[in-house]
């Protein structure tokens, strides 16, 4: 790497140790004092392995992370379940409606799940419930049948949302598959289920796998749809534990890092199953060279079929959705929109022009997402471009630190930000910067594995001959590698923009009354019941959410689900 | 039980209110119409302070009082008198604004000017800290006597007075429970709703008053019956509005708002004892906001902060502003106090015990 010639002197060497120490920066040390935190007497300071002892033998504690396990155990099981026929039905077959079921799978996607968890409130409350009402007025029984409020409730909502992930995941495998082996098979006199079952299916497996995985570690991780559904269903998971050790005064820090270690164990470990078992089945089949796709004919099965197919995104858009809208648009929402002068534009009102509150918030979310969003961007850039330049020794180990909080769950994340730096030297609480340090870390890795992925597509004879023509790695960077960039930085930025712009986990810990974001409002409204607000705030959010991903869709086409899926 | 001890305000009968700057002395009347004739307090000029104050340009105002709207009524009254002050408002659940004002203050510093909790066994380790202004608000004396010198030394002072009342469905329910007693019934089995006492301050203060008068059974009974736990006791107003659950153990406040709105709930004051909620305001030493931080505060004491209380359907201050119609005066309500004490050194084990007996 050294044989082009420098005529001016390389400062190209600072910039790299500032993405190395701004890395450092978000992701180790607030880790490292994790660690470091959950080892301390929070009276002396002094070495103890006591808070592990607490966490870790008392029975209200143990149970959540029983919980937890079985919570993310079935929420995978459900999604995979119904993402991968779902794929397959989009990607391979004649499936009427299918064209009209990606929008909404996408809109799935982009619904975070605490709001969902909401709208499931409306609409599955075993007694207010809407759809419990109906059928207690069809069927004229006391109550109906549904009741979210239980641990099978919050894995009901949650694999909602994760089906989108195997989902994405699986039809993009699908897509690239040509159909020349499941040809053979039927020459062979296979017929179409028993071709699907003993080809397509094994072809997709590890992209089923990953959709597993994925799901797996969401519901592990998720606070929202526990805190809105479990608290009143009297279950506890670890996330909602863990807001507890916080919530209480004094608050238990070092209890709560404690017991967050193993959630985070547990989550490195899964990722390390995951690369073992895709990485040591080679699967060139699903190469992305030609080859002819013919969709699969589903006959007379078509029609039934779709009415399943749309089960999904009927449980998680069209009614959620709709409830959200009902109950947004009520004055007090336990009295019906027909109940006289309760049908109003009251609450959109209150929120985008009456209440500062609200309205502030707004702002902040657009804009610390935004900020997080650049940073990310920038920062991921740079590290990716030193790993695949391997411009520096150990650049693989500046690429795993880049990933690794990917397997750190907001609220854990937002622990290690809270004990590095609430405290002299560094003292962030309290400004807008931690949280969107905060974000920059969260999603970094969507950042990074999506920069990574474009530079090493760009080949790097480009810049060397601009080197040669005796341009400094930075001035040929600027000149040739980023030009290159510009598209695929763009969908990095919005793939970060948007998970930010809905972080509630760790946002609910960092933020402070000043630096208020929309989430954290809606959190704060529903620990009083404000319904009718929650909702106002989460259509809002949606409305700026869709429309950036209608603008991501202009520019990017269909890569912005799949690089939030890989990612 | 303590009762009566702490606030006597009856209809008819005349405090006698000495104002100390001025000198003179001031009637302060019942709001009842039944009556010693009229009387006006005289709010002090203020001139001064609201001078600074706008220097100032906003507060910062944490409260665990009221919810969300009524919080908004409070703020917006506030800014009406004074105009040029902003308030920046922040309504969270006492155990939740209490750890985030500690956190903070650990951490350096805070942004909250006036923390209002509802749980007053905030305050003394706050006093200890020495991260309360000590600050008797000019017009403090315009409110009924038993009212104030709710902390002898002035760090803090009365801002609002609720009850833990049992609130009920009342188009569904016929006969209520009569007494706390009652919500152990069978017949509530699976229809009750409260809110967490690791959360709210409300639901702190019924927690510790009914293990100190029934013991850890009474928990352990009404965890039989399959209680809703919400996060803020305002929640259970949600509940039974909503339809999801038809009894609770609520705020006599925001279920009365919610009547008064259209909403099928009311409330019953339990024969064995409404839980009396005083609610403390306290002024940060460090605020950087200091004279609108003390403004606010004694608008507390004013009439229109009473008016807003009332059309709130909270209890005013005031004694020269009636209560909402409907709610008997505080001297006629059998009312159950925890003392500072009591909540400092037992509230704690009661989360932990709730934590025990329900589960979160």
């Amino acid at each position: 790497m050294v044989q082009a010639i420098s005529r001016r002197p390389d400062l190209s060497f600072l910039l790299w140790a500032a993405a190395i120490a701004v890395l450092a920066f978000l992701v180790l040390v607030p880790l490292g004092w994790l660690a470091w935190t959950s080892l301390q007497n929070p009276d002396t300071g002094s070495l103890t392995l006591d808070n592990y002892r607490v966490a870790f033998t008392k029975r209200i504690y143990l149970a959540p992370i029983a919980n937890s396990l079985r919570m993310a155990f079935s929420v995978a099981v459900i999604a995979v379940l119904a993402g991968t026929p779902l794929a397959w039905l989009v990607a391979r077959t004649d499936l009427p409606g299918r064209a009209l079921l990606r929008p909404l799978i996408l809109a799935a996607f982009v619904t975070p799940s605490f709001l969902g968890a909401n709208a499931w409130i409306f609409l599955a409350a075993p007694n207010s419930g809407m759809l419990n009402q109906l059928w207690a007025a069809l069927f004229h029984t006391e109550h109906g049948p549904a009741d979210i409020y239980s641990l099978n409730g919050c894995i009901f909502v949650i694999a909602l949302y994760s089906i989108p992930y195997t989902f994405s995941l699986v039809t993009g495998t699908l897509e690239l598959m040509s159909s020349e082996m499941e040809d053979a098979a039927t020459t062979l006199g296979s017929g179409t289920f028993r071709t699907t079952w003993a080809i397509t299916l094994p072809l997709a497996m590890p992209a089923i796998l990953s959709g597993f995985l994925l799901s797996f570690l969401e519901a592990l991780e998720l606070f929202g749809p526990p805190a809105f559904i479990l608290i009143p269903a009297r279950e506890q998971v670890m996330t909602t534990q863990l807001y507890l050790f916080f919530s209480q005064f004094p608050p238990q820090i070092e209890v709560a890092a404690a017991y967050a270690m193993p959630l985070l164990l547990v989550t490195v470990g899964l990722l390390l199953v995951q690369r073992r078992i895709i990485g040591r089945r080679r699967f060139t089949t699903v190469s992305g060279k030609g080859g002819v796709r013919r969709r699969m004919r589903l006959g007379r099965g078509r029609w039934p079929l779709a009415v399943v197919a749309f089960i999904p995104p009927l449980f998680a858009v069209v009614l959620p959705y709709g409830a959200l809208l009902v109950v947004s648009l009520q004055q007090s929402w336990g009295r019906g929109p027909f109940a006289p002068g309760n049908l109003t534009l009251y609450w959109y009102r209150w929120a985008i022009l009456d209440n500062p509150v609200t309205r502030t918030a707004i702002v902040h979310s657009l804009e610390y997402s935004a900020a997080a969003a650049s940073v990310a961007v920038v920062l991921a850039t740079l590290i990716a471009y030193l790993v695949v330049r391997a411009l520096v020794p150990l650049g693989r180990v500046l690429g795993f630190v880049a990933m690794a909080p990917f397997v750190v769950p907001g609220i854990v994340l937002a622990i290690g930000f809270l004990a590095a730096y609430s405290r002299p030297p560094i003292l962030l609480y309290g400004t807008a910067f931690i949280l969107i340090a905060a974000y920059t870390t969260r999603f970094l890795p969507i950042a990074y594995s999506n920069g990574a992925a474009i530079l090493q597509g760009i080949n790097v004879d480009l810049e060397n001959a601009a080197r040669t023509l005796g341009a400094g790695r930075l001035h040929a960077m600027w000149a040739i590698t980023l030009p290159l960039l510009r598209r695929g930085l763009l969908s990095g930025w919005l793939l970060v923009f948007i998970p930010a712009l809905r972080e509630l986990s760790a946002s609910v810990f960092l933020f402070t009354p000043r630096t208020h974001v929309i989430t954290t409002v809606m959190f704060d409204f529903s620990d009083a019941g404000n319904y009718e607000a929650v909702s106002t705030m989460g259509l809002l959010m949606m409305v700026v959410t869709f429309f950036v991903v209608l603008v991501a869709y202009r520019f990017l086409g269909r890569d912005v689900t799949r690089g939030a899926a890989q990612a | 039980m303590n009762r009566r001890d702490f606030l006597r305000w009856t209809g008819g009968s005349v405090a006698l209110v000495s104002v100390g700057g001025v000198g003179g002395l001031l009637e302060a009347c019942g709001g009842a119409p039944a009556g010693s004739g009229p009387s006006k307090p005289v709010e002090k000029d203020v001139s001064k302070l609201y001078a600074l104050a706008k220097q100032d340009g906003s507060v910062t105002w944490w409260t665990a009082h009221y919810e969300q709207s009524a919080a908004e009524t409070m703020a917006a009254a506030f800014k009406k008198k004074y105009p040029g002050i902003e308030v920046n408002l922040l309504r969270q659940t006492a155990q939740v604004i209490n750890t985030r004002l500690n956190q903070e203050l650990k951490a350096g510093g805070t942004e909250c000017d006036v923390f209002c909790s509802t749980d007053e066994g905030h305050y003394p380790p706050l006093i200890k800290g020495g991260y309360l202004d000590q600050y008797t608000p000019p017009d403090l004396d315009l409110i009924p006597k038993d009212f104030q010198n709710l902390n002898p030394d002035g760090y803090y002072h009365l801002g609002a007075i609720g009850f833990n009342v049992i609130n009920f469905r009342s188009d569904k329910v016929t006969t209520p429970p009569k007494q706390w007693k009652d919500l152990l019934d069978a017949q509530w089995s699976g229809k009750i709703t409260t809110g967490h006492p690791g959360f709210s301050g409300y639901v702190g203060q019924w927690v510790t008053a009914m293990l100190r008068t029934y013991g850890d059974q009474y928990l352990k009974d009404l965890a039989k019956n399959k209680p809703k736990i919400n996060r803020s006791v305002n929640d259970t107003v949600t509940d039974i509005v909503a339809g999801e659950r038809q009894v609770g153990s609520g705020p006599d406040n925001f279920s009365l708002a919610k009547k008064a709105s259209g909403s099928p709930i009311d409330i019953v004051f339990p024969t064995d004892g409404a839980v009396i909620v005083p609610g403390p305001v306290g002024i940060l030493k460090a605020s950087k906001r200091i004279n609108a931080a003390r403004l606010f505060t004694n608008f507390m004491y004013s009439k229109e902060y009473s008016e807003a209380l009332v059309s709130t359907s909270n209890y005013p201050l005031r004694s020269d502003v009636s209560p909402a119609t409907g709610v008997p005066t505080i001297d006629k309500v059998k009312y159950i106090r925890n003392t500072v004490d009591q909540l400092t050194k037992d509230l704690p084990d009661a989360i932990a015990k709730w934590r025990d007996i329900m589960g979160v």
